[in-house]
């Protein structure tokens, strides 16, 4: 078996007294769909975040693509290869939906203008907003929106996506546009990391689900396993509130 | 006794020639004070909001030092106190520049509106979400680059009418120039009434300068700000 493109080993992560991250190992492979869950403030965006390096961590260490992140010396370079989906979508407002496709690969990685433009036109297509591709983010619906920022990411060739709550700020019936976009993008074989409360997501598409809680990974399990039968008491206790609810 | 307003006289030879250049003195002051205060600023700013200890330090003590000395002060300090403390070779290089008082004011009226506008970057900075910044970083951009094509052209759009205020501050405070003798506009009205006493007229002109200059920036800048205005900004930032 080849070695996990994401191999994160006990790391420690601490806002001074705070714990945010206690001991957290996880190993992901090629090709697998993760989705993390847990309660509010148990720490998944921080360990999202430190996946490409926008957060540094006190102990233990984190392997993706083969690089060490805690002393990669091309930060940029790396995240190039680690697509990124935030909960806000974060779009550059003041730029039309194709510029903000087009600025990393022109600026970053150093792609000609027309090539930057046919890639990210490619995507638009393919998340279904082509046509919004001249508008300016602050135009569009939410769910267009989160679309168009996938497809930014997706225009690097990202190695593998990672995703914050990508539907959280959604109204329902968007949600539904933006969880196709990301089947799809399973489907064809890309690594994902999803921090997802959309457990029909996770049962659909999920090969493993990891559950965490005040900064831990209490539990991580394939995902029929987990929804079959959560080994914890906490993992129950979650399910369990977060399946009535949603 | 009766006053003859007689401003035909304002056109003749010598006053012409030195209201022109009075009114050029202040309006290229202004400029370069203002550009060299908006860099200085954007990178004091930036310093205030960054993640290095240091230069937050560094940037606070800049801002208080430079914002809270009235400008005349800082004038003074930069013209009489501080070229007795510069190394003798620098000294007599400056003290032998053409301009002396031109380019001391500059320097007094860049570095105290630059502590003001790092107020303003500091703050459009801040209204900018955290997520704006790390959505750029992801994508695999420099910190530089990150600043160079989201951040800057992004806070620049928030603070179009800060930057327009600030200038036209900068342009009003070109007048203390004339305390270390800068002969801009309204040191030349002085010299005018004292040469012909004809006080009224100067002084009108003086006035009418800063007016004139300062409507027809508040135009442009308002042409600017709506023709920059992010489309659909206010319901994506709620
Ligand atoms: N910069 C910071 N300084 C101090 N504490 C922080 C900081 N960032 C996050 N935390 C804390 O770390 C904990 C984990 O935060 P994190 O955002 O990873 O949680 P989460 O699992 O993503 O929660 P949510 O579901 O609400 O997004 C929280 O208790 C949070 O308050
Ligand atoms: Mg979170």
């Amino acid at each position: 078996m080849t070695a996990p493109i994401i191999q994160v080993r006990d790391v420690v992560l601490r806002y001074g007294d705070f714990t945010a991250l206690d001991r957290v190992s996880l190993d992901v492979f090629e090709g697998e769909v993760i989705v993390v869950c847990g309660p509010s403030g148990s720490g998944k965006s921080t360990l999202l975040r430190c996946l490409n390096g926008l957060e540094t961590f006190q102990e233990g260490e984190v392997i993706v693509d083969g690089e060490n992140v805690a002393t990669c010396r091309n930060l940029p370079a790396l995240r190039r290869r680690i697509g990124m989906v935030f909960q806000h979508f974060e779009l550059y407002p003041h730029m039309t939906v194709l510029q903000n496709l087009t600025l990393a690969p022109i600026k970053a990685q150093g792609l000609p203008r027309a090539e930057a433009e046919r890639l990210a036109m490619d995507y638009l297509t393919r998340v279904g907003i082509a046509d919004q591709a001249g508008k300016y983010p602050g135009l569009l619906s939410g769910g267009q929106q989160q679309r168009a920022a996938i497809a930014r990411a997706l225009t690097l060739q990202p190695r593998l996506m990672l995703f914050d709550e990508p539907t959280s700020a959604l109204d329902p019936e968007m949600i539904f546009e933006v969880l196709q976009v990301m089947k799809n993008l399973a489907v064809l074989g890309m690594t994902m990391v999803v921090v997802t409360h959309e457990m029909g997501f996770a049962q659909e598409v999920a090969d493993r689900v990891v559950f965490m809680d005040r900064g831990a990974v209490i539990e991580t399990a394939p995902s029929a396993e987990f929804f079959a039968s959560p080994k914890t008491p906490r993992a129950r206790a979650f399910l369990k509130r977060i399946l009535r609810i949603g | 006794m009766q006053y003859n307003l007689t401003f035909s006289m304002l056109l003749t030879a010598p006053y012409l020639g030195w209201i022109a250049d009075g009114v050029l003195t202040t309006l290229h002051l202004a400029l370069l004070s203002w550009s060299v205060a908006l860099l200085l600023g954007l990178a004091v700013g930036i310093a205030r909001v960054s993640s290095n200890r240091a230069l937050r330090l560094f940037g606070t003590f800049y801002v208080e030092l430079f914002r809270n000395v009235p400008l005349l002060v800082q004038l003074f300090l930069w013209f009489y106190v501080v070229p007795e403390f510069l190394p003798s070779e620098t000294a007599r290089w400056w003290n032998r520049l053409d301009e002396v008082p031109y380019w001391t004011a500059v320097i007094g009226i860049a570095f105290y509106t630059s502590s003001r506008l790092a107020e303003q970057i500091r703050a459009a900075l801040g209204a900018i979400p955290k997520g704006q910044f790390e959505a750029a970083l992801s994508t695999g951009l420099t910190k530089l680059q990150m600043y160079r094509h989201v951040i800057i052209p992004y806070a620049g759009r928030i603070m179009i009418p800060a930057i327009t205020s600030e200038f036209l501050t900068v342009f009003k405070n070109t007048a203390l120039a004339l305390t270390i003798s800068v002969v801009e506009i309204s040191a030349t009205a002085r010299k005018i009434e004292a040469w012909s006493f004809k006080g009224i007229e100067a002084y009108t002109v003086a006035s009418a300068t800063y007016m004139l200059t300062t409507l027809a920036v508040i135009l442009v800048m308002t042409m600017l700000e709506r023709r920059l205005a992010i489309p659909g900004l206010i319901r994506w930032g709620s």
